[in-house]
Protein backbone atom coordinates (compact mmCIF):
# COMPACT_ATOMS: atom_id res chain seq x y z
CA UNK A 1 0.00 0.00 0.00
CA UNK A 2 1.66 3.16 -0.65
CA UNK A 3 0.45 6.62 0.89
CA UNK A 4 -2.96 8.06 0.03
CA UNK A 5 -2.54 11.88 1.03
CA UNK A 6 -5.23 14.77 0.65
CA UNK A 7 -2.55 16.08 -1.55
CA UNK A 8 -2.72 14.58 -4.87
CA UNK A 9 0.72 15.57 -5.72
CA UNK A 10 2.09 13.61 -2.12
CA UNK A 11 -0.08 10.72 -3.39
CA UNK A 12 1.53 10.72 -6.87
CA UNK A 13 4.98 10.11 -4.68
CA UNK A 14 3.83 6.64 -4.37
CA UNK A 15 5.59 6.38 -0.54
CA UNK A 16 5.57 3.83 1.36
CA UNK A 17 2.81 3.45 4.09
CA UNK A 18 3.96 3.18 7.72
CA UNK A 19 7.12 3.48 9.27
CA UNK A 20 10.64 4.55 7.56
CA UNK A 21 14.09 3.00 9.32
CA UNK A 22 16.25 5.97 10.56
CA UNK A 23 18.42 8.03 7.91
CA UNK A 24 22.28 7.75 7.77
CA UNK A 25 23.35 11.20 9.24
CA UNK A 26 23.62 13.59 6.22
CA UNK A 27 27.48 13.38 4.65
CA UNK A 28 29.22 17.07 4.82
CA UNK A 29 29.02 19.30 2.39
CA UNK A 30 25.28 17.75 1.33
CA UNK A 31 24.02 21.01 1.47
CA UNK A 32 26.91 22.61 -0.23
CA UNK A 33 28.93 25.76 0.89
CA UNK A 34 28.00 28.93 1.80
CA UNK A 35 28.09 32.63 0.23
CA UNK A 36 27.03 35.54 2.31
CA UNK A 37 24.88 38.27 0.10
CA UNK A 38 25.00 41.68 -0.39
CA UNK A 39 22.29 43.61 -2.18
CA UNK A 40 21.38 47.57 -3.47
CA UNK A 41 18.04 48.55 -2.12
CA UNK A 42 17.98 51.12 -5.15
CA UNK A 43 20.37 52.87 -7.09
CA UNK A 44 23.46 54.31 -5.43
CA UNK A 45 22.83 53.12 -2.49
CA UNK A 46 25.38 51.19 -0.71
CA UNK A 47 25.43 47.35 -1.13
CA UNK A 48 23.84 45.93 2.51
CA UNK A 49 24.30 42.10 3.62
CA UNK A 50 21.37 40.63 4.08
CA UNK A 51 22.60 36.78 4.49
CA UNK A 52 23.98 33.65 3.38
CA UNK A 53 22.71 30.89 1.12
CA UNK A 54 24.17 27.33 0.49
CA UNK A 55 24.93 26.72 -3.18
CA UNK A 56 27.31 24.28 -5.13
CA UNK A 57 28.60 27.28 -7.12
CA UNK A 58 29.01 30.61 -7.90
CA UNK A 59 26.36 31.39 -10.83
CA UNK A 60 23.94 28.90 -8.81
CA UNK A 61 24.94 31.07 -4.99
CA UNK A 62 23.58 34.08 -7.47
CA UNK A 63 20.33 32.75 -8.52
CA UNK A 64 19.65 31.27 -4.94
CA UNK A 65 20.72 34.73 -3.85
CA UNK A 66 18.21 36.66 -6.13
CA UNK A 67 15.19 34.32 -5.42
CA UNK A 68 16.12 34.47 -2.05
CA UNK A 69 17.13 38.08 -1.06
CA UNK A 70 15.05 40.31 -4.44
CA UNK A 71 11.99 38.30 -4.71
CA UNK A 72 10.17 40.53 -2.40
CA UNK A 73 12.15 43.65 -1.64
CA UNK A 74 12.96 46.39 -3.65
CA UNK A 75 16.32 45.66 -5.35
CA UNK A 76 18.66 46.71 -7.97
CA UNK A 77 22.11 44.95 -7.45
CA UNK A 78 23.58 42.40 -5.86
CA UNK A 79 26.67 41.12 -4.37
CA UNK A 80 27.68 37.24 -3.21
CA UNK A 81 30.71 36.38 -1.66
CA UNK A 82 31.83 32.75 -1.11
CA UNK A 83 32.50 33.08 2.92
CA UNK A 84 35.26 31.15 3.38
CA UNK A 85 36.95 34.30 1.15
CA UNK A 86 35.65 36.60 3.58
CA UNK A 87 37.90 37.87 6.73
CA UNK A 88 36.54 38.94 9.72
CA UNK A 89 37.55 41.17 12.65
CA UNK A 90 36.64 40.83 15.89
CA UNK A 91 33.73 42.40 17.52
CA UNK A 92 33.36 45.68 19.15
CA UNK A 93 30.94 46.61 21.35
CA UNK A 94 28.28 48.97 20.54
CA UNK A 95 29.67 52.60 20.37
CA UNK A 96 33.14 51.61 20.00
CA UNK A 97 35.35 51.94 17.00
CA UNK A 98 36.82 48.19 15.98
CA UNK A 99 39.78 49.63 14.36
CA UNK A 100 41.07 51.00 17.15
CA UNK A 101 41.26 46.81 18.83
CA UNK A 102 42.60 45.44 15.92
CA UNK A 103 47.05 45.94 15.66
CA UNK A 104 49.05 45.74 12.87
CA UNK A 105 49.17 42.27 11.65
CA UNK A 106 52.13 41.05 9.45
CA UNK A 107 50.55 39.52 5.99
CA UNK A 108 49.99 36.02 5.89
CA UNK A 109 49.49 35.89 2.07
CA UNK A 110 50.65 38.58 -0.21
CA UNK A 111 50.62 39.77 -3.88
CA UNK A 112 53.27 41.44 -6.06
CA UNK A 113 51.29 44.11 -7.13
CA UNK A 114 48.17 45.76 -5.31
CA UNK A 115 44.84 44.30 -5.52
CA UNK A 116 41.57 45.85 -5.14
CA UNK A 117 39.56 44.95 -1.88
CA UNK A 118 35.80 45.37 -0.54
CA UNK A 119 35.15 46.48 2.73
CA UNK A 120 32.29 46.02 4.94
CA UNK A 121 31.42 47.88 8.40
CA UNK A 122 28.69 47.09 11.06
CA UNK A 123 27.78 50.10 12.75
CA UNK A 124 25.95 48.56 15.64
CA UNK A 125 25.63 45.04 16.48
CA UNK A 126 21.88 43.15 14.79
CA UNK A 127 22.12 45.63 11.73
CA UNK A 128 23.40 44.18 8.61
CA UNK A 129 27.16 45.40 6.91
CA UNK A 130 27.20 47.88 4.75
CA UNK A 131 29.74 48.22 2.19
CA UNK A 132 31.81 51.14 3.01
CA UNK A 133 34.40 51.51 0.17
CA UNK A 134 37.11 49.89 -1.95
CA UNK A 135 40.77 49.73 -0.60
CA UNK A 136 43.85 48.96 -3.13
CA UNK A 137 46.67 46.47 -0.91
CA UNK A 138 49.01 43.32 -1.32
CA UNK A 139 47.30 41.18 1.66
CA UNK A 140 44.19 41.24 3.65
CA UNK A 141 46.19 42.68 6.55
CA UNK A 142 47.53 45.67 4.48
CA UNK A 143 43.26 45.98 3.11
CA UNK A 144 42.74 46.36 6.76
CA UNK A 145 45.16 49.19 7.81
CA UNK A 146 44.11 50.58 4.10
CA UNK A 147 40.20 50.67 5.35
CA UNK A 148 41.13 52.44 8.78
CA UNK A 149 43.09 55.28 7.49
CA UNK A 150 40.24 55.72 5.14
CA UNK A 151 37.18 54.88 6.91
CA UNK A 152 38.03 54.43 9.71
CA UNK A 153 36.74 57.43 11.50
CA UNK A 154 33.59 57.43 10.28
CA UNK A 155 31.60 56.84 13.88
CA UNK A 156 31.44 54.00 15.50
CA UNK A 157 32.20 50.83 13.60
CA UNK A 158 31.57 47.51 15.67
CA UNK A 159 32.79 44.64 13.31
CA UNK A 160 34.93 44.69 9.60
CA UNK A 161 34.71 42.53 6.62
CA UNK A 162 37.26 42.54 4.14
CA UNK A 163 37.22 40.48 1.05
CA UNK A 164 39.26 41.01 -2.35
CA UNK A 165 37.32 42.33 -5.15
CA UNK A 166 37.90 39.13 -7.63
CA UNK A 167 36.26 36.98 -5.13
CA UNK A 168 33.05 39.02 -5.57
CA UNK A 169 30.44 37.97 -7.88
CA UNK A 170 28.69 40.94 -8.91
CA UNK A 171 25.81 41.79 -11.00
CA UNK A 172 26.21 43.63 -14.06
CA UNK A 173 24.76 47.15 -14.87
CA UNK A 174 23.53 45.93 -18.29
CA UNK A 175 21.83 43.43 -16.66
CA UNK A 176 19.62 45.81 -14.66
CA UNK A 177 16.16 44.55 -15.96
CA UNK A 178 16.15 41.47 -14.28
CA UNK A 179 15.94 43.84 -10.65
CA UNK A 180 12.16 44.76 -12.35
CA UNK A 181 9.42 43.02 -11.07
CA UNK A 182 6.48 43.01 -13.02
CA UNK A 183 2.93 44.84 -11.72
CA UNK A 184 1.29 41.73 -12.00
CA UNK A 185 2.64 40.74 -8.90
CA UNK A 186 0.66 42.71 -6.92
CA UNK A 187 -1.30 39.55 -4.96
CA UNK A 188 1.82 39.02 -2.96
CA UNK A 189 1.46 42.36 -1.16
CA UNK A 190 -0.56 42.72 1.43
CA UNK A 191 -1.52 46.00 0.20
CA UNK A 192 -3.74 43.91 -2.35
CA UNK A 193 -5.92 42.88 -0.21
CA UNK A 194 -8.48 45.05 1.14
CA UNK A 195 -11.62 43.45 3.09
CA UNK A 196 -12.74 46.04 5.17
CA UNK A 197 -15.49 46.80 2.73
CA UNK A 198 -16.62 42.82 2.51
CA UNK A 199 -16.90 42.77 6.49
CA UNK A 200 -18.52 46.40 7.08
CA UNK A 201 -20.94 45.52 4.05
CA UNK A 202 -21.62 41.81 5.47
CA UNK A 203 -22.15 43.72 9.16
CA UNK A 204 -24.61 45.96 8.19
CA UNK A 205 -26.66 43.05 6.27
CA UNK A 206 -26.64 40.92 9.24
CA UNK A 207 -26.22 43.38 12.15
CA UNK A 208 -24.07 41.44 14.01
CA UNK A 209 -22.04 43.85 16.71
CA UNK A 210 -18.03 43.14 17.22
CA UNK A 211 -17.86 42.80 20.75
CA UNK B 1 5.13 30.91 9.98
CA UNK B 2 6.10 29.40 13.16
CA UNK B 3 5.27 27.02 15.47
CA UNK B 4 5.78 28.65 18.78
CA UNK B 5 4.96 26.84 22.07
CA UNK B 6 8.71 26.00 23.07
CA UNK B 7 9.08 23.96 25.63
CA UNK B 8 12.13 24.81 27.43
CA UNK B 9 13.10 22.26 29.29
CA UNK B 10 16.47 21.79 31.61
CA UNK B 11 19.28 20.45 29.61
CA UNK B 12 22.76 19.08 31.23
CA UNK B 13 24.40 22.13 30.52
CA UNK B 14 21.80 23.94 32.98
CA UNK B 15 24.45 24.38 35.30
CA UNK B 16 26.29 28.08 35.06
CA UNK B 17 28.51 27.35 37.82
CA UNK B 18 30.43 25.89 35.20
CA UNK B 19 30.69 28.92 33.09
CA UNK B 20 33.73 31.26 33.45
CA UNK B 21 32.26 33.97 36.33
CA UNK B 22 33.71 36.92 34.40
CA UNK B 23 32.75 36.52 31.22
CA UNK B 24 29.52 35.76 32.17
CA UNK B 25 29.30 39.14 33.87
CA UNK B 26 30.13 40.77 30.77
CA UNK B 27 28.06 38.53 28.06
CA UNK B 28 25.30 39.19 30.82
CA UNK B 29 25.94 42.65 30.58
CA UNK B 30 25.27 42.94 26.94
CA UNK B 31 22.84 42.09 27.30
CA UNK B 32 21.84 44.08 30.04
CA UNK B 33 22.67 47.35 27.72
CA UNK B 34 20.70 46.04 24.86
CA UNK B 35 23.60 44.93 22.95
CA UNK B 36 22.90 42.31 20.89
CA UNK B 37 24.86 38.79 20.51
CA UNK B 38 27.33 38.48 17.55
CA UNK B 39 28.39 34.57 16.40
CA UNK B 40 31.62 34.95 17.46
CA UNK B 41 30.96 36.01 20.79
CA UNK B 42 31.76 34.17 23.97
CA UNK B 43 28.07 32.58 25.00
CA UNK B 44 26.90 30.22 27.67
CA UNK B 45 26.71 26.83 26.82
CA UNK B 46 22.90 26.45 27.78
CA UNK B 47 22.31 30.50 25.55
CA UNK B 48 23.51 28.38 22.38
CA UNK B 49 21.76 25.00 22.94
CA UNK B 50 18.63 26.65 23.44
CA UNK B 51 18.86 28.80 20.81
CA UNK B 52 20.02 26.29 18.60
CA UNK B 53 17.09 24.40 19.53
CA UNK B 54 14.40 27.17 19.05
CA UNK B 55 16.06 28.32 15.62
CA UNK B 56 16.21 24.98 14.19
CA UNK B 57 12.91 24.29 15.54
CA UNK B 58 11.61 27.35 13.98
CA UNK B 59 13.13 26.85 10.99
CA UNK B 60 11.39 23.19 10.54
CA UNK B 61 8.27 24.25 11.44
CA UNK B 62 8.54 26.81 8.34
CA UNK B 63 9.41 23.29 5.89
CA UNK B 64 6.74 21.32 7.05
CA UNK B 65 3.93 24.25 8.00
CA UNK B 66 4.20 24.78 3.72
CA UNK B 67 3.05 20.77 3.62
CA UNK B 68 -0.69 21.58 4.58
CA UNK B 69 -0.88 24.29 2.55
CA UNK B 70 0.69 23.37 -0.45
CA UNK B 71 -2.33 20.83 0.14
CA UNK B 72 -4.57 22.75 -2.23
CA UNK B 73 -2.36 24.46 -4.23
CA UNK B 74 -3.71 21.98 -7.00
CA UNK B 75 -7.45 23.20 -6.54
CA UNK B 76 -7.43 26.87 -5.62
CA UNK B 77 -10.19 28.46 -6.51
CA UNK B 78 -9.32 30.24 -9.36
CA UNK B 79 -5.52 31.49 -10.79
CA UNK B 80 -5.15 34.14 -8.23
CA UNK B 81 -6.04 32.39 -5.30
CA UNK B 82 -2.92 29.86 -7.03
CA UNK B 83 -0.94 31.96 -7.64
CA UNK B 84 -1.22 33.38 -4.18
CA UNK B 85 -0.92 30.80 -2.43
CA UNK B 86 2.36 29.42 -4.00
CA UNK B 87 4.16 32.93 -3.40
CA UNK B 88 2.77 32.27 0.40
CA UNK B 89 4.66 28.79 0.31
CA UNK B 90 7.43 29.68 -1.60
CA UNK B 91 7.74 32.46 1.13
CA UNK B 92 7.84 29.82 4.03
CA UNK B 93 10.13 27.97 2.29
CA UNK B 94 12.35 30.87 2.07
CA UNK B 95 11.92 31.35 6.20
CA UNK B 96 13.24 28.08 6.29
CA UNK B 97 16.59 28.66 4.54
CA UNK B 98 17.24 31.87 6.74
CA UNK B 99 16.44 30.14 9.80
CA UNK B 100 18.75 27.34 9.10
CA UNK B 101 21.55 29.82 8.37
CA UNK B 102 21.16 31.78 11.74
CA UNK B 103 21.29 28.01 13.68
CA UNK B 104 24.06 27.30 11.56
CA UNK B 105 26.11 30.14 12.97
CA UNK B 106 26.13 28.95 16.16
CA UNK B 107 27.41 25.79 15.23
CA UNK B 108 24.41 22.91 13.99
CA UNK B 109 25.21 21.98 10.36
CA UNK B 110 22.03 22.56 8.04
CA UNK B 111 23.03 18.77 7.16
CA UNK B 112 22.63 17.74 10.88
CA UNK B 113 19.26 19.29 11.16
CA UNK B 114 17.70 18.13 8.42
CA UNK B 115 19.05 15.18 9.77
CA UNK B 116 17.22 15.31 13.13
CA UNK B 117 14.35 16.49 11.52
CA UNK B 118 13.65 13.22 9.08
CA UNK B 119 14.63 11.05 12.21
CA UNK B 120 12.28 12.56 14.17
CA UNK B 121 14.77 13.97 16.93
CA UNK B 122 13.72 17.34 16.50
CA UNK B 123 9.85 19.05 16.45
CA UNK B 124 8.67 21.74 14.24
CA UNK B 125 5.24 23.40 15.49
CA UNK B 126 2.71 20.64 16.44
CA UNK B 127 -0.05 22.17 14.46
CA UNK B 128 1.10 21.06 11.17
CA UNK B 129 0.39 17.44 11.82
CA UNK B 130 -2.91 18.03 11.21
CA UNK B 131 -4.49 17.87 7.69
CA UNK B 132 -6.37 20.70 5.91
CA UNK B 133 -9.25 18.43 4.59
CA UNK B 134 -10.64 21.64 2.34
CA UNK B 135 -9.92 24.57 0.70
CA UNK B 136 -11.43 26.36 3.94
CA UNK B 137 -8.91 24.63 6.17
CA UNK B 138 -6.53 26.02 4.25
CA UNK B 139 -7.62 29.87 4.57
CA UNK B 140 -8.07 29.31 8.50
CA UNK B 141 -4.01 28.29 8.01
CA UNK B 142 -3.08 31.15 6.33
CA UNK B 143 -5.03 33.61 8.67
CA UNK B 144 -4.77 32.15 11.84
CA UNK B 145 -1.57 30.21 12.17
CA UNK B 146 0.19 32.85 10.48
CA UNK B 147 -1.34 35.63 13.03
CA UNK B 148 -0.10 33.08 15.96
CA UNK B 149 3.28 32.92 14.20
CA UNK B 150 3.28 36.59 13.75
CA UNK B 151 2.89 37.24 17.75
CA UNK B 152 5.20 35.16 18.46
CA UNK B 153 7.88 36.62 15.57
CA UNK B 154 7.37 40.17 16.31
CA UNK B 155 8.17 39.31 19.91
CA UNK B 156 11.19 36.95 19.56
CA UNK B 157 12.84 39.66 16.89
CA UNK B 158 13.59 41.82 20.16
CA UNK B 159 15.52 38.47 21.20
CA UNK B 160 19.29 39.15 21.73
CA UNK B 161 20.93 37.05 19.49
CA UNK B 162 21.61 39.32 16.25
CA UNK B 163 21.64 36.69 13.16
CA UNK B 164 18.05 35.36 14.83
CA UNK B 165 16.63 38.94 14.74
CA UNK B 166 17.74 39.95 11.39
CA UNK B 167 16.14 36.77 9.95
CA UNK B 168 12.86 37.66 11.91
CA UNK B 169 13.17 41.09 10.68
CA UNK B 170 12.95 39.63 7.13
CA UNK B 171 10.31 36.68 7.77
CA UNK B 172 7.85 39.73 9.57
CA UNK B 173 7.93 42.15 6.43
CA UNK B 174 6.68 39.26 4.20
CA UNK B 175 4.25 37.57 6.69
CA UNK B 176 2.24 41.18 6.72
CA UNK B 177 1.36 39.82 3.39
CA UNK B 178 0.17 36.16 4.34
CA UNK B 179 -1.81 37.44 7.28
CA UNK B 180 -3.86 39.84 5.34
CA UNK B 181 -4.06 37.03 2.28
CA UNK B 182 -5.49 34.42 4.88
CA UNK B 183 -8.03 37.20 6.16
CA UNK B 184 -9.16 38.11 2.68
CA UNK B 185 -9.69 34.36 2.07
CA UNK B 186 -11.37 33.79 5.31
CA UNK B 187 -13.72 36.88 4.78
CA UNK B 188 -14.77 35.87 1.12
CA UNK B 189 -15.89 32.52 2.63
CA UNK B 190 -17.51 34.04 5.57
CA UNK B 191 -19.75 36.91 3.56
CA UNK B 192 -20.59 34.20 0.79
CA UNK B 193 -22.74 31.71 0.00
CA UNK B 194 -24.27 29.68 2.86
CA UNK B 195 -22.25 26.65 1.97
CA UNK B 196 -19.19 28.63 1.78
CA UNK B 197 -19.97 30.12 5.77
CA UNK B 198 -20.72 26.65 6.84
CA UNK B 199 -17.25 25.34 4.60
CA UNK B 200 -15.43 28.10 6.95
CA UNK B 201 -17.25 27.42 10.37
CA UNK B 202 -16.25 23.66 9.58
CA UNK B 203 -12.60 24.54 9.30
CA UNK B 204 -12.44 26.62 11.89
CA UNK B 205 -13.94 24.25 14.24
CA UNK B 206 -11.35 21.59 13.48
CA UNK B 207 -8.34 23.76 13.61
CA UNK B 208 -9.50 25.92 16.88
CA UNK B 209 -8.51 23.23 19.37
CA UNK B 210 -4.59 23.16 17.51
CA UNK B 211 -4.70 27.03 17.15
CA UNK B 212 -5.00 26.90 21.35
CA UNK B 213 -2.01 24.55 21.87
CA UNK B 214 -0.19 26.66 19.60
CA UNK B 215 1.71 28.91 22.05
CA UNK B 216 2.93 25.65 24.31
CA UNK B 217 1.55 24.68 27.62
CA UNK B 218 1.52 27.62 30.49
CA UNK B 219 5.31 27.96 31.53
CA UNK B 220 6.62 26.49 34.59
CA UNK B 221 8.61 29.58 35.80
CA UNK B 222 11.96 28.12 37.04
CA UNK B 223 15.04 29.76 37.67
CA UNK B 224 15.59 28.00 34.35
CA UNK B 225 13.30 30.31 32.02
CA UNK B 226 14.01 33.52 34.49
CA UNK B 227 17.69 33.31 33.04
CA UNK B 228 16.05 32.36 29.76
CA UNK B 229 14.30 35.84 29.79
CA UNK B 230 16.93 37.74 31.20
CA UNK B 231 19.14 36.44 28.40
CA UNK B 232 16.62 37.34 26.13
CA UNK B 233 15.99 34.66 24.48
CA UNK B 234 12.51 33.65 25.54
CA UNK B 235 10.94 37.05 25.27
CA UNK B 236 7.24 36.38 26.43
CA UNK B 237 5.65 33.45 28.22
CA UNK B 238 3.48 30.84 26.67
CA UNK B 239 0.37 32.77 28.25
CA UNK B 240 0.83 36.12 27.51
CA UNK B 241 1.41 35.07 23.55
CA UNK B 242 -1.77 33.21 24.20
CA UNK B 243 -3.66 36.10 25.58
CA UNK B 244 -2.36 38.62 22.87
CA UNK B 245 -3.59 36.54 20.15
CA UNK B 246 -6.94 35.91 21.67
CA UNK B 247 -7.25 39.67 22.28
CA UNK B 248 -6.31 40.24 18.48
CA UNK B 249 -8.37 38.08 16.70
CA UNK B 250 -11.24 36.70 18.49
CA UNK B 251 -13.01 39.66 18.08
CA UNK B 252 -12.19 39.55 14.17
CA UNK B 253 -13.54 36.24 14.26
CA UNK B 254 -16.94 37.56 16.00
CA UNK B 255 -17.14 40.22 13.52
CA UNK B 256 -17.67 37.45 10.96
CA UNK B 257 -20.83 36.06 12.60
CA UNK B 258 -18.45 33.02 13.15
CA UNK B 259 -18.57 30.74 16.27
CA UNK B 260 -15.82 29.94 18.59
CA UNK B 261 -16.03 26.53 19.19
CA UNK B 262 -15.16 26.79 22.63
CA UNK B 263 -17.95 27.43 25.02
CA UNK B 264 -16.05 28.53 27.69
CA UNK B 265 -14.24 31.63 25.85
CA UNK B 266 -14.45 34.71 27.40
CA UNK B 267 -13.06 37.59 28.72
CA UNK B 268 -13.47 38.79 31.78
CA UNK B 269 -13.50 42.19 32.32
CA UNK B 270 -11.62 42.26 35.72
CA UNK B 271 -8.73 40.84 34.89
CA UNK B 272 -8.36 41.49 31.64
CA UNK B 273 -7.61 38.07 30.49
CA UNK B 274 -9.33 35.27 28.18
CA UNK B 275 -11.04 32.48 30.02
CA UNK B 276 -10.99 29.40 27.97
CA UNK B 277 -11.07 25.41 28.21
CA UNK B 278 -7.92 24.39 28.88
CA UNK B 279 -7.14 22.68 25.87
CA UNK B 280 -6.29 18.96 25.37
CA UNK B 281 -2.39 18.88 26.42
CA UNK B 282 -2.62 14.64 26.53
CA UNK B 283 -3.56 14.93 23.10
CA UNK B 284 -0.61 17.55 22.14
CA UNK B 285 1.54 15.36 23.58
CA UNK B 286 0.39 12.53 22.48
CA UNK B 287 0.71 14.16 18.72
CA UNK B 288 4.08 15.96 19.16
CA UNK B 289 5.73 12.34 19.84
CA UNK B 290 4.69 11.17 16.58
CA UNK B 291 1.04 9.91 17.19
CA UNK B 292 -0.65 12.63 14.95
CA UNK B 293 -3.03 12.69 11.95
CA UNK B 294 -0.21 13.37 9.49
CA UNK B 295 3.17 12.87 10.84
CA UNK B 296 3.96 10.29 9.13
CA UNK B 297 2.91 11.56 5.58
CA UNK B 298 5.13 15.10 6.91
CA UNK B 299 8.37 13.17 7.42
CA UNK B 300 8.02 10.82 4.60
CA UNK B 301 7.34 13.75 2.19
CA UNK B 302 10.49 15.55 3.31
CA UNK B 303 12.19 12.52 3.74
CA UNK B 304 12.15 11.33 0.01
CA UNK B 305 12.59 15.23 -1.24
CA UNK B 306 15.98 14.57 0.42
CA UNK B 307 16.49 11.32 -1.31
CA UNK B 308 15.38 11.94 -4.38
CA UNK B 309 17.45 14.78 -4.54
CA UNK B 310 20.85 13.36 -3.39
CA UNK B 311 22.48 12.56 -6.77
CA UNK B 312 21.25 15.73 -7.66
CA UNK B 313 23.61 17.08 -5.19
CA UNK B 314 26.30 14.71 -5.08
CA UNK B 315 26.99 15.55 -8.97
CA UNK B 316 26.97 18.88 -8.24
CA UNK B 317 29.16 19.25 -5.39
CA UNK B 318 32.64 20.42 -6.40
CA UNK B 319 35.34 18.30 -4.96
CA UNK B 320 37.31 20.93 -3.48
CA UNK B 321 34.44 22.52 -1.67
CA UNK B 322 35.04 23.82 2.01
CA UNK B 323 32.38 24.06 4.63
CA UNK B 324 32.31 27.62 6.55
CA UNK B 325 29.44 28.74 8.99
CA UNK B 326 27.96 31.58 7.56
CA UNK B 327 28.99 34.64 9.05
CA UNK B 328 25.99 36.51 10.58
Amino acid sequence: MSLTSLDPRVTRLNLPEGEAPAIEPKPELDQFETYEVFHQKKEGAAYTYVGPVHAPNEEVAFLFAKEQYSRRAACTGMWIARTEHIQVTPYAGDGENVYDMVRAQDPTEQSEQPEPYEIFHLKKRGKAHTHAGRVMATSYQEALQEARNQYGDKGPIVNVWVVMSKHVLQSAEEDKDMWTTIPEKKYREAIAYKVMDKITKYKEEHKTTAS
Amino acid sequence: MYGGGNVFEATKFDDLQTEDPVKLAEFEARIARGEKIEPNDWMPQLYRKQLIRMIEQHAHSEIIGALPEGTWITRAPGFRRKMAQMAKVQDEVGHAQLLYSAAETLGKTREQMLTDLINGKSKYSNVFNYPAFTWADSNIISWLIDAGAIVNQMANAKGSYGPYSRALERICAEEAFHLKYGHDAVVHMATGTPKQREMIQAALNRWWPPIMTFFGPSDKMSTHTETLMRWKVKMASNDECRQQFLDMYVPKIWELGLTVPDPNLKKNMETGQWEYTEPDWDEFKRVINGDGPCNAERLAVRRTAEERGAWVRRALLNPKAKYVRPLA
